[in-house]
């Protein structure tokens, strides 16, 4: 069984600027409240992206007064009363668009990564 | 959903539910309840902190914020009720006084006057360079002349001042009347209240006499009867019909206009009327046209003009000028509100300049105040700080409390202003113009706001300055050994002392300057003795003493008889009174003098009609010659007196005696027979124009003018209080028809007459006090807090032996090296800024060296004692206290 990893080795702070883009992936899969998005983003990527609620919970108001995801009361499972965030079609539009911004640097990156190094020629 | 604390439980129950959440997953893989509670707690982080930076990013809740702040400093500020109160009332003295003067400019010179289309409204007047005459009245000629020709003017109209009695029989009341050609009222755009104007035809001199009332003179005469219009009613002796009453309040220039009454001429006699120059001219001007075209027109009328007018051959060739406009002498067009506001408005912004330095300082002393309450919640911010509030709530917090303090001190300031604008207006009212618009309206309130908010901001973010440079851990070092805090928030406050000072030696030397000015004004020679002198004023009905013998003997009989009244030792009467009479006179033949285009006009700026006791009553010296005599009687050889200034004009280097005269050509020839000592009749500012005297027993055969209107003044052992009693029932015995007015002592004439220096030196010294109390109060807050910080410093060294007059040096020291700085800075500030004031200054100069030593000297000296009272407490800090208590 794989050792899963500490948070304190491999953890990454999120990229200034990325956190909005990660939010907005993690609910193309689905409403979820808060907590929900915090477990998804942690499994999601083994625990190595950590978003903490200080960071989350500014994000989420700031997307929904941009209108980029909808905020709702909703019951849960368990019969919790809890804030359900949704992907509104212009947060559609918007993740496309910063997901292509972040694949461009994604591109950036590897391409100067698989640049042949002269000196070894 | 948007209120703001449904929007705060909101995202408590936000975060309360993720919190649940985590703690049932954690219950759910098998931890214990208290382990749940407390992990997921502890993964969650900072619950106070995670809201904070939440709810700082809600835009539009900006409003929610400021609120929540508000009330918060509110709640702290109440703790603190003496430290509020304090700063509560600085503000409210330099939000009050800014309040007030502000509520005067506003009145004087910002607020249109209350015409439709005020800007439209042109004051006209003369000006004869070459005779220094400027604002002079035109004539009736010119004004004629004008209206036919300028296309600049939607409608014109003139007008001339007098006084009138009213009410006939009993007790008749004297008042400033206005006779006016055209139609004033249509010019202004303000029409009768009842009743109606004037028209063409009550200006025809064989008109029945028609008269339209202030609305003030219909209440307080004829206790405002409706039935007024269409009667009758006695207006110096003549039967004249009421045709209308104006508004409320209606006034023109100041002038204290009771009634309104048509000048009556001629229009085919209209040369008879050049070179009499009695009108003011008021213009409205055509939509069309701005005030530079009109000036452009009038240039072009004024080429023309001479050329246009033919100019009655009977006017000698230097004369003409006089009696058609030229270039000249031309006719000037001023805006009436700039008119009106002339001199005042330059005052004013100098006052609204003081005020403003007033603020300045009580700033910088409330800046202090929360500097000090800034150190003294050092550990409050700091826990606050730890709890998760972020720099920038701890920032807002500062300036929310300031900004309620400045407002709150503004509320009360409106208060003191409305206090002190009505102390304002009823002792210098007469100085200021439009003085009745004067009031605290929305604008001015307006004003109050956005100057308290403002202020609040200021020095609210002062201590900012000190918050930004330390990190809240500098804080916690600090707090534990204060000794050892940084001189770096020590620069704040020294800094703000200084620019305190600086400000206030400023103020001081501006109001030294005016209180200086004031008193050299006060010491003009006025060229006769002015002390325990009773001066009234007569107007004889042209109807009653249409016959000069019998305004001669009525003269004669007022004044033997106050003779008569025990303690009076002099009377005569004189018909224009100093310091502050109009040019009464201008064509005068000196026979033997040249004449000719070139040569100056023999221009007399006064005649004063005098009654032989005159001289002897003012205490006015004899130069050369004689006085009048009483062999000077009606039938004797004219003569006449001159004042020092017209024998130099026109006779210099010569004597003026047994000279020839023809005043206003006069058939009469007058010789010279005494030249006295110049009066000051033009304002104790100006120079003395010439002046001539004539016996006024000789003018009904020798000048075929006899005037109506005298000055009485009475020499006196009596004060002018004792004296009205028995004044009044000499007149009542002589003719009890007769009004006086103006009854006061020669003082008070002069104190109007200077009320303008004397109001602006009061109230300048009265902003310098209070910046000199502010200055003080703030040297000496400092200086006290630096004591108590520095006490164990302090304490160590004199348990190691310093000795007290040591310690007192130190504190002294540090004192007086921030009073150097201040009242240096504020010396050059003031050398550079005094030149603002040189408007208001007489006979001192803006840098006037005796004014600036001696408010340096003063100043260092009030410093000296700010500081001298904590470096004393610092000489009796007890070692062992001092050190036990740290």
């Amino acid at each position: 069984m794989p050792r899963k990893p500490r948070p304190s080795d491999s953890r990454i702070e999120v990229l200034q600027g990325t956190l909005d883009l990660i939010i907005l992936q993690a609910l193309r899969w689905g409403p979820a409240h808060g907590y929900r998005l915090l477990q998804l983003i942690r499994s999601t990527t083994d625990g190595v992206l950590q978003v903490d609620t200080g960071s989350l919970y500014p994000a989420l108001h700031r997307l929904a007064r941009q209108r980029w995801v909808s905020a709702a009361w909703e019951t849960s499972e368990n019969g919790q009363r809890v804030r359900v965030y949704r992907l509104t079609p212009s947060g559609t539009r918007q993740l496309a668009i910063e997901r292509s911004r972040w694949e461009q640097l994604g591109r950036a990156i590897a391409g100067m990564f698989a640049a042949p190094v002269k000196e070894d020629a | 959903m948007n209120r703001p604390h449904d929007r705060d439980d909101e995202l408590d129950a936000e975060l309360a539910s993720h919190l649940e959440m985590a703690k049932r997953d954690r219950l759910a893989a098998g931890e214990s309840a208290d382990d749940a509670k407390h992990n997921s707690r502890r993964e969650f982080g900072n619950l106070a902190h995670v809201k904070e930076v939440t709810r700082d990013g809600w835009a539009g809740a900006t409003w929610e914020r400021i609120m929540q702040d508000l009330r918060f400093a509110f709640r702290s500020l109440r703790r603190v009720p003496l430290f509020a109160a304090v700063a509560i009332a600085t503000m409210a003295l330099g939000i009050g006084a800014n309040t007030a003067i502000f509520s005067v400019i506003d009145g004087v010179v910002l607020r249109p006057l209350p015409y439709p289309h005020p800007e439209r409204l042109i004051y006209i007047t003369s000006r004869f360079p070459a005779m220094n005459l400027d604002h002079f009245p035109i004539d009736l000629g010119e004004y004629l002349d004008l209206s036919e020709r300028n296309h600049s003017f939607a409608s014109l109209s003139a007008y001339t001042l007098g006084a009138v009695n009213v009410g006939g029989t009993a007790h008749p009341t004297r008042v400033v009347s206005a006779a006016m050609v055209g139609d004033l009222f249509h010019a202004l755009g303000v029409a009768p209240a009842i009743g109606r104007g004037f028209t063409e035809a009550d200006s025809h001199p064989q008109a029945p006499p028609v008269a339209v009332l202030s609305y003030e003179v219909w209440q307080s005469v004829y206790g405002g009867d409706r039935g007024l219009v269409g009667h009758s009613i006695d207006i110096d002796g003549v039967t004249t019909t009421v045709v209308g009453i104006m508004p409320k309040a209606f006034d023109f220039r100041d002038q204290g206009i009771r009634i309104w009454q048509p000048f009556t001429y001629d229009p085919a006699q209209r040369d008879q009327f050049r070179g009499g120059h009695f009108l003011y001219l008021l213009g409205r001007l055509k939509p069309t046209v701005t005030l530079a075209t009109a000036r452009v027109e009038l240039q072009s009328l004024l080429a023309r003009w001479a050329a246009d007018d033919g100019v009655p051959a009977t006017v000698a060739p230097n004369q003409r000028r006089l009696h058609t406009p030229t270039p000249q002498h031309a006719l000037r067009y001023d805006d009436l509100q700039a008119d009106m506001v002339g001199s005042a408005g330059p005052a004013l912004w100098i006052l609204q300049g003081a005020v403003g330095l007033v603020l300045l300082i009580a700033c910088a002393n409330m800046a202090n105040l929360l500097l000090v309450r800034a150190e003294s919640r050092r550990k409050e911010l700091m826990v606050r700080a730890a709890l998760g509030a972020g720099r920038w709530r701890l920032v807002r917090q500062f300036v929310a409390e300031s900004v309620i303090l400045s407002l709150a001190g503004g509320l009360v300031g409106v208060v003191v202003a409305q206090w002190g604008l009505h102390a304002l207006l009823a002792a210098n009212g007469g100085s200021i113009p439009r003085a009745t618009s004067v009031h605290i309206n929305l604008a001015v309130l307006g004003f109050t706001v956005v100057l308290a908010v403002g202020t609040g901001l200021v020095f609210g973010s002062v201590p900012l300055l000190q918050v930004r440079r330390e990190s809240v851990s500098g804080a916690l070092r600090n707090s534990e050994s204060r000794t050892t805090a940084g001189t770096a928030r020590h620069r704040v406050r020294n800094a703000l002392v200084v620019a305190e000072m600086a400000l206030a030696v400023m103020l001081v030397i501006g109001a030294g300057l005016a209180i200086r000015s004031f008193w050299k004004l006060m010491q003009v020679d006025s060229g006769f003795d002015r002390s325990n002198l009773t001066t009234f004023n007569l107007v004889l009905p042209a109807q009653q003493y249409a016959d000069s013998n019998r305004r001669i003997a009525l003269f004669e009989s007022v004044i033997s008889r106050i003779k008569a009244i025990p303690g009076v030792k002099d009377v005569a009467a004189m018909s224009g009174l100093p310091p502050q009479r109009p040019i009464n006179a201008n064509d005068t033949k000196f026979i033997g003098l040249p004449t000719g285009p070139n040569i100056p006009m023999q221009n007399v700026d006064y005649w004063q009609f005098v009654t032989p006791g005159y001289l002897g009553t003012m205490k006015i010296p004899v130069v050369q010659g004689r006085g009048f005599e009483p062999g000077d009687g009606p039938m004797q050889p004219p003569v006449v007196l001159v004042n020092e200034a017209l024998a130099k004009r026109f006779f210099p280097g010569q004597s003026a005696i047994g000279r020839q005269v023809q005043p206003g050509g006069s058939p009469a020839v007058f010789t010279i027979v005494g030249v006295v000592k110049d009066v000051k009749q033009q304002g104790l500012d100006a120079s003395v124009g010439t002046e001539l005297y004539i016996d006024y027993d000789q003018t009904p055969l020798d000048m075929g003018f006899t005037p109506r209107n005298m000055n009485l003044v009475v020499r006196s052992t009596q004060s002018t209080a004792a004296l009205a009693a028995p004044i009044r029932s000499v007149l009542a015995d002589v003719d009890p028809e007769l009004p006086i007015s103006s009854f006061r002592s020669m003082d008070d004439v002069f104190a109007a007459a200077t009320s303008r220096p004397h109001f602006l030196a009061q109230l300048l010294s009265g902003f310098g006090a209070i910046a000199l109390l502010l200055a003080a109060i703030g040297t000496y807050g400092v200086l006290s807090y630096s004591v108590s910080e520095r006490r164990r410093e302090l304490a160590i060294r004199m348990a190691l032996g310093a000795a007290k007059s040591g310690v007192l040096s130190i504190v002294l020291r540090r004192g007086m090296t921030l009073a150097a700085a201040g009242v240096g800075a504020g010396l050059v500030g003031a050398l550079i800024v005094t030149r603002l004031v040189r408007a208001i200054l007489f006979d001192v100069s803006a840098t006037d060296t005796v004014t600036f030593v001696v408010v340096g000297l003063f100043m260092a000296a009030v410093a000296l004692v700010a500081c001298l009272i904590p470096a004393w407490n610092a000489t009796r800090v007890d070692p062992i206290t001092a050190l036990r208590t740290e």
